[in-house]
C-alpha cells in the first residue's frame, strides 16, 4: 500500500518557527490546524496541504504561571486565535483576553522552541 | 442495567507515605479483598494503575511486582497509564472484561507517590506532571497543569462572569467536606478570604485553589452480579461507564470551557444506566483545581452551563445541598495521588451507596456519579453507580 508522505512534520514546523514563520496544515474540508498531524482533526482526511498561518491573532485565554516546571521561568502563556486556527504560545508582555497579539519568533527553554507573541502596537 | 458489581473497596489515607509502591498498594488492596470477602485465589486478574512511577521513583513494569507481592499467582496482571484518569480506565476495562465473561472477578486499583517523600521538590514534580501536556506543542512554553486549568477557567470567567470568590467557595466547601473523611489528606475550615490571600500558582488559581501533591492507593473488587450474590461484601452496581477522548494540544479543542469528552462520557454513562442527571444523588468529580469542579458540574449536567460558580457559592453543591459534589473532599482536600484517584472515587461511591460513609454520608444516596479526567481533560471517564436494593 502506498501512502502519501506527510506534508509537514514536527521538524518542518520547528524549522519554520526558528525561521520566524508559523506553519500549519489545511484540509480539503477547509479545516486548518496549527500543528502537524497525519490526518485532519475535523474530518479524518489525510488530504492535507501545508500552509503558512497568520502572524497576528487574538488572545482567547491567558494565564501567568508563577510556579514553573524545572527548566522554565515563570511567565505568561496564552491560547492565541490566529483566525483559521488556534495555537498555544508564550507571551512577552502583559495581555488580557481579547487583546491583539503579534508573532515575535521562537523562545527556546529546555531544548525545544515555543512560539512567542507580544502585544500588537496600536 | 447492571454491567458489573463492586463488592469490595479499600483505600489508604491519602497524604504522605514513605514506603514502596508495592507495600502502599497492598495497604489498599488487602482491605478491598477483605471487604469483599474474596480470597486472592478467587481473583482472575489485576488491572493496576500507576501513572508516573517510572519518572518519580525509577519503577516500571509494576504489575508483576504487585501481583507477586499480593500472592496472585500467575493470573494476568497489567498496568494502565492515562495520566490522572489512570485507574478509571483500568476500572472501565475491568467492568468490560467481567461483563463480557472474560474474567469473573478482577482486582482493580492504583497507587502513586507525589509528595517530597519521593525526593522530588515542587519544581521537579511540576515538571513530571507537565509531561502529560503535549511534548512538542505545549511543554516548550513552560505550561503546567495549574496553567492548563487556569486557561480553561479564565475563559469561563470571561464568558460567564465566574468570579475568584466563587472559585474560592469550591475550595472552602471541599476542605469542609474533607474534615469528615478519615482518608483525606486535608480537612480544615478555611474562609474565602484565606483562599484569596494565598500565593498565586497560575492566575486565577492561588495555593488553596489547587489540589495537593499526595501519596496513596485505592482498590476495588469487581465481579459479575451472579457472583456478587455469593460473596460477603455488600454489592454496589456499576450501571454505566462512559469514556471519551478529546483533542490535544488544548489550543485546538473546539471549546476551552465545555470539556467535550466529559459531556460525551456522561451522556454515554447516563444512557447505559437509563437515567438523567436529575436522578443523581451525589457526585465525585475531578476538582484538581477549583475551576475544574465548576467545569465538571456543568459538563455532567448537574448545574446549568455557566452557573457552576454561583452554584458553589450558593451552597447548591454542599453535602446536604441540592446536589452534593465531592462529599469526600474531592481531590482538593481528600488528595490526588494520580494513579489512585480514579478508583478512590469508586471506593467513595461504594461507601456512600452502602450508606457506610459515616460522618460524610449523603442522606438517601441511591445513585452516584464519578468523573475522573486525565491531562487537559482529553481523557475523561464517567461512571454511574447504584445501590443494590
Amino acid at each position: 500500500m502506498s501512502e502519501r508522505e506527510p506534508p509537514i512534520t514536527y521538524a518542518d514546523w520547528r524549522q519554520a518557527l526558528e525561521d520566524d514563520a508559523l506553519l500549519g496544515l489545511e484540509c480539503r474540508c477547509g479545516a486548518v490546524t496549527a500543528t502537524p498531524k497525519r490526518a485532519c482533526p475535523a474530518c479524518g482526511s489525510r488530504e492535507l496541504a501545508a500552509r503558512e498561518l497568520p502572524t497576528t491573532g487574538t488572545v482567547d485565554s491567558e494565564t501567568t504561571i508563577a510556579v514553573p516546571p524545572a527548566g522554565h521561568d515563570s511567565g505568561t502563556v496564552a491560547v492565541v486565535d490566529l483566525g483559521p486556527a488556534r495555537l498555544l504560545g508564550r507571551i512577552d508582555g502583559a495581555v488580557e483576553i481579547g487583546d491583539r497579539v503579534v508573532f515575535a519568533g521562537a523562545r527556546t527553554a529546555d531544548g525545544e522552541p515555543a512560539p512567542v507573541f507580544e502585544p500588537e502596537e496600536n | 442495567m447492571t454491567r458489573a458489581t463492586v463488592v469490595g473497596a479499600g483505600m489508604t489515607e491519602f497524604g504522605q507515605h514513605d514506603r514502596p509502591l508495592t507495600e502502599l498498594f497492598a495497604d489498599a488492596a488487602i482491605p478491598a479483598l477483605a471487604d469483599a470477602g474474596v480470597g486472592t485465589d478467587e481473583i482472575d486478574a489485576l488491572y493496576f494503575g500507576n501513572a508516573m512511577g517510572g519518572q518519580t521513583e525509577t519503577d516500571t513494569h509494576l504489575a508483576p511486582a504487585i501481583g507477586t507481592h499480593l500472592g496472585l499467582g500467575g493470573v494476568p496482571c497489567q498496568r494502565f497509564e492515562d495520566a490522572c484518569a489512570t485507574s478509571s480506565t483500568a476500572f472501565k476495562q475491568a467492568v468490560e472484561a467481567v461483563e463480557a465473561g472474560v474474567h469473573d472477578t478482577v482486582l482493580v486499583g492504583g497507587v502513586e507517590r507525589c509528595t517530597p517523600a519521593t525526593g522530588l521538590d515542587t519544581a521537579a514534580m511540576t515538571e513530571v506532571f507537565a509531561s502529560a501536556t503535549h511534548r512538542q506543542y505545549e511543554q516548550p512554553t513552560g505550561l503546567t497543569f495549574p496553567g492548563v486549568f487556569a486557561l480553561f477557567t479564565k475563559r469561563h470567567m470571561h464568558e460567564y462572569g465566574t468570579t475568584e470568590e466563587q472559585l474560592a467557595a469550591v475550595a472552602v466547601k471541599n476542605h469542609r467536606h474533607g474534615k469528615a473523611n478519615p482518608y483525606a489528606h486535608f480537612g480544615k475550615d478555611v474562609t474565602v478570604e484565606e483562599v484569596l490571600e494565598g500565593p498565586t500558582v497560575a492566575d486565577p488559581f492561588r495555593l488553596l485553589d489547587c489540589c495537593p501533591f499526595s501519596d496513596g492507593a485505592s482498590a476495588v473488587v469487581v465481579t459479575n452480579p451472579e457472583r456478587a450474590e455469593t460473596v460477603a461484601g455488600e454489592p454496589v452496581a456499576v450501571a454505566g461507564v462512559g469514556h471519551r477522548t478529546g483533542t490535544v494540544p488544548l489550543a485546538e479543542k473546539e471549546s476551552l470551557t465545555a470539556t467535550r469528552p466529559a459531556r460525551e462520557a456522561a451522556t454515554e454513562a447516563y444512557d447505559q444506566a437509563g437515567v438523567d442527571p436529575d436522578a443523581i444523588d451525589l457526585a465525585e468529580v475531578h476538582d484538581c483545581f477549583t475551576g475544574a469542579e465548576v467545569l465538571a458540574t456543568e459538563a455532567l449536567g448537574l448545574i446549568e452551563d455557566g452557573r457552576g460558580g454561583p452554584a458553589a457559592a450558593a451552597g447548591r453543591t454542599e453535602r446536604g445541598g441540592e446536589i452534593p459534589v465531592n462529599p469526600s473532599g474531592g481531590l482538593k482536600a481528600k488528595g490526588h495521588p494520580i494513579g489512585a484517584t480514579g478508583t478512590g472515587q469508586i471506593a467513595e461511591l461504594t461507601e456512600q451507596l452502602r450508606g457506610a460513609a459515616g460522618d460524610r454520608q449523603v442522606e438517601n444516596a441511591t445513585r452516584g456519579v464519578a468523573h475522573n479526567l486525565g491531562g487537559d481533560a482529553a481523557t475523561t471517564v464517567v461512571t454511574v453507580m447504584e445501590a443494590v436494593a
